[in-house]
């Protein structure tokens, strides 16, 4: 296990001299052409109205009164900074609000760094949650359409993979063309995992995904996640169920109230993450992490 | 772990086969850089499009009539302003009755296009939230696949106006009012600026309803006191002077009084209605645009 504030590079492989330039808001950035993602110093932070109820009424009430607007910083991520090369399998271990799934949410793009800056090399799929873009009154074939179309990919290309991804999620004879809310969270389950996993991506972001379906489903989601492994694409995987990052990845990193705190083998991290989880306390050579 | 070009497992590592570089760096005065969002939302755009489809599909998939009422419920509110108006009146004249009907029937018409682009599209964003949350992609596509669905909505009104209007002029046939006229031709420019005119202030109303959550329901009682305020129950000529600031004060007041001089008086609409579009676009675009985007980062924080 690796403890470290400078830029982490995760894995064992000889840093490429190829630089590959990109336009950024201050000029060209480079970046080695074996990265998939760099991450550098990043920082996100954002204010929430502490306040139950956001309303017009409320806030005019408020204003009427003289009183201000209970605003609340938080710090999501601090300082991370990291490099992940192409092919590489990565789990993300931390307790709730570590900021885990801010830091996905950030290399996928849906929120912007305050500070700092994330260069991605490669086509993203995400699967942060199961079913997005999914309308209950459509049939599976149709959300399926949709779910693709959310994702980024175009109609003739969902549409092509339709017959291939019901198959995936094994749905009974008929059920393709039923609404949606006609099937068992299990189904529902396995056609929004099967939508995510149909694509091809270069990198794919997993948070808590793989818990779709059943036992039986459990074991073809973790055989189609290996692979994409065997594909050699970069996977990065949030999960609480520390079984799957030991056996899925080749790296590991734990984060603590927004800070990197370690990398290495993912069974170090996972047993150093279960030690805290015992004791409640950090260790002693990460407590002025 | 791998190296370079290959990884442990023996696999090759999968580059990508051209290199796709994407850049997130802290926004620049709040707002993402323009020319690339407007590339990706032309690039999405199918995205919106299907949205605004199944959008429509989910809600009349057990209803087809349903779909009729779109059209009923604007033509039944037009029949009840019509009757008001001629009550008001002192009654309906033989010769202006059927202008005035096929006045508020297009005024309503083009206003409830409007309604539904503003009131659908300040949801969109509190109502999209599970997209927001877990894809990326230009927000203002949720609040453009809602003017998408209204443009849907709106368009068989039009031949249900031509068929009220053919109808009524069977029963009198004194009345007139144009029906194939060379100015019809300025109709879809004044179309395009009502939708684009109500977009820009749906954005910002979208903005709106992420930070206080009654505004949609605020928009409700709004809009039934701007179609008052509207040239759709009276005509755009009844304001005199000063007054008639009133009419270009009003986002849709120019759209809809060349909406009326167009379709009821069968003449082009004035230079003064041609700025007041113009202004009105291009204002409802600028200030929409930079609001909604300048916000865009907020939402996955707010949703």
């Amino acid at each position: 296990m690796t403890i470290g504030k400078d830029v982490i590079r995760l894995g064992n492989s000889t840093p490429s001299t190829t630089l590959l330039q990109a336009k950024g808001y201050n000029g060209n950035i480079s970046i080695p052409d074996d990265l998939a993602i760099r991450i550098e110093d990043l920082s996100i932070t954002y204010k929430i109205n502490v306040d139950t109820k956001k309303t017009l009424k409320n806030a005019v009430m408020r204003a009427s009164k003289g009183e201000k607007v209970r605003m609340r910083t938080v710090e999501a991520v601090k300082k991370v900074s990291l490099d992940i090369p192409h092919g590489s399998v990565v789990g993300i271990v931390g307790a709730n609000g570590a900021g885990k799934s801010t830091l996905m949410r950030s290399i996928a793009g849906i929120m912007p760094p305050t500070t700092g800056r994330i260069i991605v090399n490669g086509k993203i799929s995400t699967l942060l949650a199961l079913g997005v873009g999914f309308n209950p009154a459509l049939s599976g074939r149709d959300n399926i359409i949709l779910g693709g179309l959310a994702a980024g990919l175009s109609r003739d290309e969902i549409e092509s993979k339709t017959d291939e991804i019901a198959a995936f999620a094994d749905l009974p004879d008929g059920f393709i063309d039923m609404p949606v809310r006609t099937y068992s969270s299990g189904m529902y389950g396995r056609v929004a995992f099967a939508v995510s996993v149909s694509m091809t991506p270069d990198i794919l972001l997993l948070d808590e995904a793989l818990s779709a379906g059943d036992a039986a489903f459990k074991e073809k989601s973790f055989l189609r996640m290996r692979e994409l492994v065997e594909e050699a694409r970069t996977i990065v995987i949030v999960s609480h169920a520390l079984a799957t990052i030991s056996d899925l990845c080749d790296t590991a990193i734990w984060m603590h109230k927004g800070k990197l705190l370690a990398h290495g083998e993912p069974g170090a991290i996972v047993e150093e993450y279960l030690k805290f989880l015992d004791v409640g306390t950090l260790p002693s050579n990460l407590e002025d992490m | 772990m791998s190296a370079a070009g290959s990884d442990q497992k023996g696999a090759s590592v999968k580059r990508p086969s051209t290199p796709l570089i994407q850049v997130f760096e802290p926004h620049k005065a709040q707002t993402p850089p323009l020319i690339p969002y407007i590339k990706e939302f032309w690039e999405r755009r199918a995205f919106a499009l299907e949205l605004a489809r199944f959008a429509d599909k989910a809600e009349y998939l057990e209803s087809k009539l349903g779909k009729a009422w779109l059209v009923l419920n604007p033509l039944f509110l037009s029949l009840v302003y019509f009757l008001l108006v001629t009550v008001l009146r002192g009654g309906a004249n033989k010769n202006t009755g059927l202008s005035t009907l096929a006045h508020i029937l297009i005024g309503i018409f083009m206003f409830y296009f409007a309604q539904n682009i503003i009131s659908d599209g300040a949801q969109s964003i509190t109502a999209g939230g599970r997209l927001i949350l877990n894809q990326a992609f230009p927000r203002a596509l949720l609040p453009f696949s809602s003017s998408v669905r209204a443009f849907g909505q709106f368009w068989p009104t039009i031949p249900t106006y031509f068929a009220v209007v053919l109808i009524g002029k069977a029963f009198y046939p004194k009345t007139v009012i144009p029906l194939a006229d060379w100015n019809y031709l300025w109709a879809p420019l004044i179309i395009a600026a009502l939708a684009i005119t109500a977009f820009g202030l749906s954005l910002i109303f979208a903005v709106m309803n992420v930070y206080f959550r009654d505004t949609s329901k605020l928009l409700t009682y709004t809009t039934r006191i701007w179609l008052y305020g509207s040239p759709v129950l009276w005509k755009p000529e009844m304001l005199h002077g000063w007054h008639r600031l009133f009419l270009y004060i009003n986002p849709l007041g120019p759209t809809l009084a060349a909406t009326y001089h167009v379709w009821i008086d069968g003449v082009r609409p004035s230079n003064a209605e041609f700025i007041g579009m113009g202004v009105w676009v291009l204002m409802a675009m600028a200030i929409g645009t930079y609001f909604f985007t300048s916000r865009e980062r907020d939402f996955a924080v707010r949703i």
